[in-house]
């Protein structure tokens, strides 16, 4: 049974329709990208479902059922406004946000010790949050995300102000998170992020739900009859059934006109005497269906 | 209820283990005793012990002797030298010997006439002293628990005509109970408020709140934190009346401040069953007023509108004196933001019908329990608004707000 069950939720702010109809599922042991443009309507899906806002219709159920105070517990939240108290030590601060997760005192300390350690912020930990950097904050907002070990964690650009070395420490975490069995909804821009991380993913644009599968049913949904080509010989410039020709180097992406298959195109190339050194379906990447999504939903608006 | 207690005791550590709190318990008894030592000594300065002469020519005191001195006066007073002529006290009115002289003139002690030659330097305290010296000498002969009375003068009582209320007349503490009672809780209220405010505003402007929220619930979040800044208030509130009751102990052995022994208590219980409620109701208004204001400075100034209303009895305090069942004095006790100061201070000088007081507390108790109800609710639909304000019209739309 899903860990998060979302059903047709609509809210509206005034005359503005934040969220409208949107439905989905998040698995336990999966990561979900909730993906979409600047005020899609994403944060507030999350907040509907986290039962901060209430919806005006549709219904959420976490953990087999709706929201409660003992639920939360069981939830690590990663918000796009990071926050922590910026006037108390890192240590305390951090393990007063845990102890309200229902964690013990003794063990929340223990706990983000070894969080503290793992982020290379021990050193850091009597010093005020102020006084660390931007970087250094967004981690401790993470260990603040899943020091209580919750069932179902909820980040937000995770990675907004990480540099590379600790982009690969998170998405590691991430994917140990996965593999032990939690739910993980991940919000963000980075399509990439989403390509290397998520198992499924919804993308929300203008509060409606614009797909939704798993990354590699969404990208063969939007795949196109085209071919990626790698040769060291020049290419004609006009061949047979192709359309366009787009040129990187020795790398060539061949888009089809309709009606003609890719198996014709080969029989082409290689009576033309070319060598091929790769040939293969090309698979639009996530950036470009997010592009292409979003434009068309930009033209019918 | 575990967590409402976290939160309960980590808003009142974050306060009272500032600098800035302790600073503030300090900065007020600091203030007053330096308002006071200044006080004291423009007084001092205008005092001056040296020699005053007097002429006597009709011997009207035989034998003059010098008042015996207070020896816990920390003013001093005039020594009295006589002159047999005027022409020798002038001269050393002139040459600074002396810095006045008085003339007992023929008739004195028919018309009571002196004649006053001042110098340049003379201290305002040679008349009152001159007049002791004369009463002290013109007693002289008189048994001692005579000339007592007549210094000391009266211990007038006045009693209300039904007989069950009386006031010492110099009984000055019970008068200024109420008022310092009514400074302290408008100062403690500000206090308390502005850190309830304070921390509610901040936890919207570093963005905690969206953490907080999804840990504990929103009634939870602000029980923990009105209670928690009530007691950040009592604790200063008690701290200071500390430092007044030290002041108290110390003050009457060198000024004369009348009674301080005859404190009601029955007018301490009025003070704190009013206080607690109207503090209680406040404090959740200036809370409700942070999760509304988008920044603290908006937020600060909101606040500054509720002192306004409970400094009203002050302004009316003769009114309430000199006429405490007039319509002036009854409405403002029973006006809830105005009863704090006006209650207790119109129960000096009356007694007030019990129906009053409890229909006073009553609804200052109904008052500040919608208080929490409205700040909670206020609190759950402004709390993740930034830059736009939360409007009445949504504050009481059903439905528009996270329930419970």
């Amino acid at each position: 049974m899903p860990s998060i069950i979302v059903q047709n939720i609509v809210k509206n702010f005034g005359s503005y329709i934040a969220v409208d109809d949107v439905s989905f599922s998040v698995e336990a042991g999966e990561i979900f990208g909730l993906l979409g443009p600047n005020g899609a309507g994403k944060t507030t899906s999350i907040r509907i479902i986290l039962d901060i806002f209430k919806p005006d219709s549709g219904t959420v159920s976490i953990l087999g059922g709706p929201m409660s105070e003992e639920k939360k517990n069981n939830i690590g939240y990663l918000p796009e406004e990071r926050g922590l108290y910026q006037d108390i030590p890192l240590e305390r601060c951090l393990v007063y946000l845990a102890t309200l997760k229902g964690m013990e005192n003794s063990l929340a300390q223990e706990r983000v010790n070894k969080y503290l350690v793992r982020f290379d912020l021990i050193e850091w930990r009597k010093k005020k949050v102020k006084e660390l950097s931007k970087g250094m904050q967004q981690k401790a907002q993470l260990i603040t995300t899943l020091v209580h070990q919750p069932q179902i964690i909820v980040i937000d650009e995770p990675f907004s102000a990480l540099d590379p070395v600790n982009t690969q420490m998170v998405k590691d975490l991430l994917r140990e998170e996965r593999d032990s069995g939690k739910t993980i909804i991940m919000c963000t821009h980075q399509m990439h992020q989403v390509e290397e991380l998520c198992d499924r993913l919804v993308l929300i644009d203008h509060g409606q739900s614009m797909l939704y599968g798993t990354l590699h049913d969404v990208r063969k949904q939007f795949a196109k009859p085209a071919v990626a080509l790698s040769t060291p010989d020049p290419l004609p410039a006009l061949i047979p059934g192709v359309d366009s020709i787009k040129q990187e180097n020795s790398d060539y992406t061949l888009h089809l006109l309709p009606g003609h298959s890719t198996q014709e195109l080969l029989q082409t190339l290689v009576k033309a005497n070319i060598h091929i050194e790769k040939f293969e379906i090309a698979m639009p990447t996530l950036d470009e269906i997010f592009i292409d999504v979003v434009q068309k939903q930009g033209a019918v608006q | 209820m575990k967590k409402f207690w976290l939160i309960f005791s980590q808003e009142y550590k974050r306060h009272v283990l500032r600098r800035r709190f302790i600073f503030a318990i300090l900065s007020m008894p600091i203030f007053v005793g330096f308002i006071a030592l200044v006080s004291f000594l423009s007084v001092r300065m205008q005092y001056n012990g040296s020699t005053v002469g007097y002429i006597d020519s009709y011997s009207i005191l035989s034998n003059p002797q010098p008042v015996p001195e207070k020896v816990s006066s920390l003013l001093p007073s005039a020594n009295f030298v006589a002159y047999s002529s005027e022409v020798a006290a002038r001269s050393d009115l002139n040459s600074e010997k002396i810095q006045a002289y008085f003339i007992l003139s023929k008739d004195y002690l028919s018309n009571g006439e002196v004649t006053l030659m001042k110098g340049k330097k003379a201290g305002s305290n040679i008349e009152s002293d001159f007049g002791s010296f004369l009463k002290y000498n013109l007693l002289a002969g008189q048994p001692a628990k005579v000339i007592n009375r007549l210094t000391l003068g009266n211990n007038l009582i006045v009693r209300s005509a039904d007989g069950t209320r009386e006031l010492a007349a110099n009984n000055w503490m019970a008068i200024a109970m109420p008022f310092i009672a009514g400074i302290l809780f408008i100062i403690a209220v500000n206090i308390s408020g502005g850190y309830l405010l304070q921390a509610v505003v901040e936890e919207k402007e570093n963005r905690t709140m969206e953490i907080l929220i999804t840990s504990v619930s929103p009634s939870q979040l602000m029980g923990g934190k009105v209670i928690a800044d009530l007691l950040v208030g009592l604790t200063e509130l008690t701290i200071w009346i500390g430092f007044f009751l030290i002041a108290l102990r110390f003050v009457p052995q060198w000024v004369s401040v009348g009674q301080t022994s005859n404190i009601d208590v029955s007018s301490v219980l009025l003070m704190v069953a009013t206080f607690l409620p109207a503090f209680v109701m406040i404090a959740a208004a200036m809370g409700a007023i942070g999760a509304t204001a988008t920044e603290a400075r908006e937020a600060q100034q909101i606040a500054g509108l509720f002192t306004l209303p409970i400094v009203v009895p002050f302004w009316f305090s003769s009114a309430i004196m000199f006429n405490p069942n007039g319509p002036i004095a009854l409405g403002l006790s029973m006006f809830p933001l105005t009863a704090p100061i006006a209650l207790p201070l119109r129960a000096v000088f009356t007694n007030i019908p019990l129906w009053q007081i409890v229909v006073t507390i009553g609804l200052l108790c109904a008052l500040a329990a919608f208080s929490v109800w409205l700040a909670g609710r206020v609190f759950r639909i402004g709390m993740l608004r930034y830059g736009k304000k939360v409007s009445f019209r949504e504050v009481f739309r059903p439905q528009s707000f996270q329930g419970k």
